[in-house]
């Protein structure tokens, strides 16, 4: 396509989209709140998986020392768990480490104790699996071993965590590619109402010698154009969305809850939601075409 | 001086060597769908660069499926049809836009874009070639002069009357310089007074050198010109007569 035909293209499809201005603005509306709600989702569904993530990493196995444990018996453990290749951490944590530890929350509630000669708490392992998933089944073996008191590994809040966020991920995908169809059909259906709009000008460039893509290229600009729009609209508007969200959680100060950073966010809808929006959009001009250009 | 006797020998040649047929049909039947009757049956005729002929025929005689034939709107079911000696059968799909270049249609209901300006709906053809924006005022204003319109080029056509909206029409059929002018019923929608104008147009236009085909009801018209007239009636050729009238001969 020479220079001039590109001002043309870009020219006519302007002109198009201001000649119906207000079916453009509905259409880029339509696009606007698909794209909004597909963005919504995307951020629950980022954020279910930075959440699912943060926690799998948090999840410990905490194993305590039976009292009567002999120190031999204590050697013995120890060199069980370092011969497992499923951990990716094992850590010993002293009764006095643990004490120590618990110091500061304690503060001058134990003032007149004597805690140290009297510490009522026990050694540990603390261990991280490699596979966050297998914590329950190697929870399970260790109960078995020799020396092992307790076995810890937040019994129930796991399996429960895992199987609602993988429940909510797989609801906010359908949801997605749902949402995704519906948008197509409906920039197919705004591109063919302008193509039935402007049909009597095409019939009269086909007869004047217009090439195809001469008659196409407004078409799929004017797409394009809806397209972009209604990917970059609800962009702002969930960046301003997002911030609220982050900043209120933040404030809520919830253990392991922590959103992603705003930027990761932005850059993550960016990527996806653009092109998506684009391409939805050409998509549809593309569709809508085929019919009216037969000669 | 030789150089100028070269020079005369090499148009001399090239003016020879162009086909002198404008349109050229051979053995053309056309039917709409594999079981229906054929619409046009055995045509057989040439029309010369130049030449000014009138259709006529009653109506459904076929008239207005041999002009689309002509623009290869449609393909013929049997037999060729070639213009300026390039068969429209064989025409590959990319080559159409540039065969409708050179043929400039004119329509009964004039199909202008009735929101737009006189000047826009001529610029608008030609940049549907590449032209640029100076060559498109200027072929504009040229051709808008040719039909007495050039007072008229910002009005939109939707305010113009029935007889001015034909010269636009026409106007935008010479734009592109087409060696050929097709046009079907052009005077079908306008009074007797303005019909004339039109046709009195074409009729212009042809002395400039461009072949005009005309299908026409126009009875007065026709006998009143005296061009050739190929009456057809049932989808044959019924006469074929140099300076001919409407009513065929008996
Ligand atoms: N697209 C089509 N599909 C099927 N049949 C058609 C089509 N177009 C025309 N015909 C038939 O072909 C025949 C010739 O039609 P055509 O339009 O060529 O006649 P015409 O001479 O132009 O008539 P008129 O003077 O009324 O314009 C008619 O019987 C018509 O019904
Ligand atoms: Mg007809």
């Amino acid at each position: 396509m020479p220079c001039n035909g590109f001002t043309y293209a870009w020219g006519e499809a302007f002109k198009s989209l201001y000649r119906n201005r207000w079916m453009s603005i509905a259409s880029v509306g339509v696009v606007v709140v698909t794209l909004l709600m597909l963005g919504t989702f995307m951020m629950v569904s980022l954020n279910l998986a930075h959440i699912t993530a943060t926690v799998k990493g948090q999840v410990e196995i905490v194993v305590y020392v039976d009292e009567k444990a002999t120190p031999e018996q204590q050697k013995q453990l120890q060199t069980m768990l370092e011969a497992r290749t499923d951990l990716a951490e094992i850590r010993f944590v002293s009764r006095e480490e643990a004490l120590e530890r618990l110091q500061p929350e304690l503060g001058d509630f134990l003032e007149g104790y004597d805690i140290e000669a009297e510490n009522p708490l026990r050694d540990s392992y603390e261990l991280r699996a490699i596979v966050p998933e297998s914590v329950i089944n190697i929870a399970k073996e260790l109960e078995g071993y020799p020396a092992v008191g307790d076995v810890f590994y937040g019994q129930g809040v796991v399996e429960k965590l895992f199987n609602v966020t993988r429940g909510l991920q797989i609801v906010a995908l359908s949801l997605m590619v749902l949402l995704s169809i519906t948008a197509v059909f409906l920039i197919a259906h705004t591109i063919k109402l302008t193509v039935y709009i402007r049909s009597k000008e095409i019939m009269i460039m086909k007869y004047v010698g217009a090439t195809n893509w001469f008659i196409r290229w407004p078409f799929i600009l004017e797409g394009l154009t809806l397209g972009l729009l209604g990917a970059i609209l609800p962009l702002f508007a969930l960046y301003y969305i997002y911030g609220l969200a982050a900043s209120w959680v933040t404030a809520q100060n919830i253990m392991f809850l922590s959103l992603l950073p705003v930027s990761v966010m932005m850059f993550e809808l960016v990527k996806y939601l653009v092109p998506l929006g684009t391409g939805l959009g050409i998509l549809g001009s593309s569709l809508s075409m085929g019919r009216f250009l037969k000669v | 001086m030789s150089n100028n006797v070269t020079y005369l020998l090499i148009m001399l040649s090239k003016l020879v060597g162009r086909p002198n047929a404008m349109i050229e049909v051979k053995e053309l039947y056309h039917r709409y769908g594999k079981d229906s009757d054929f619409v046009l049956a055995n045509l057989n005729f040439t029309i010369k660069r130049g030449e000014f002929v009138f259709i006529v025929g009653p109506s459904g005689a076929g008239k207005s499926t041999l002009l689309k034939l002509f623009i290869r709107e449609i393909v013929p079911s049997q037999g060729s049809i070639s213009i300026l000696g390039q068969d429209l059968g064989t025409m590959p799909p990319k080559q159409i836009p540039y065969l409708r270049r050179s043929i400039g249609m004119v329509f009964q209901d004039f199909r202008l874009l009735e929101d737009r300006t006189a000047f826009d709906n001529i610029a608008f053809v030609l940049r549907v070639t590449g032209a640029s924006a100076g060559e498109i005022t200027r072929r504009t204003s040229h051709v808008l002069d040719l039909v007495g319109l050039a007072h008229k080029a910002y009005a939109r056509v939707c305010d113009l009357s029935g007889g001015e909206q034909q010269r636009i029409g026409l106007a935008r059929a010479i734009a592109n310089r087409p060696a050929l002018i097709i046009a079907d019923e052009p005077t079908g929608n306008l009074d007797p007074d303005t019909s004339l104008e039109i046709m009195s147009l074409l009729r212009q236009i042809n002395l400039r050198g461009t072949t005009i085909v005309v299908a026409t009801h126009n009875r007065e018209i026709v006998d009143r010109f005296q061009k050739r007239v190929i009456h057809l009636e049932d989808g044959r050729i019924a006469s074929d007569e140099q300076k001919g009238v409407y009513a065929r001969a008996l």
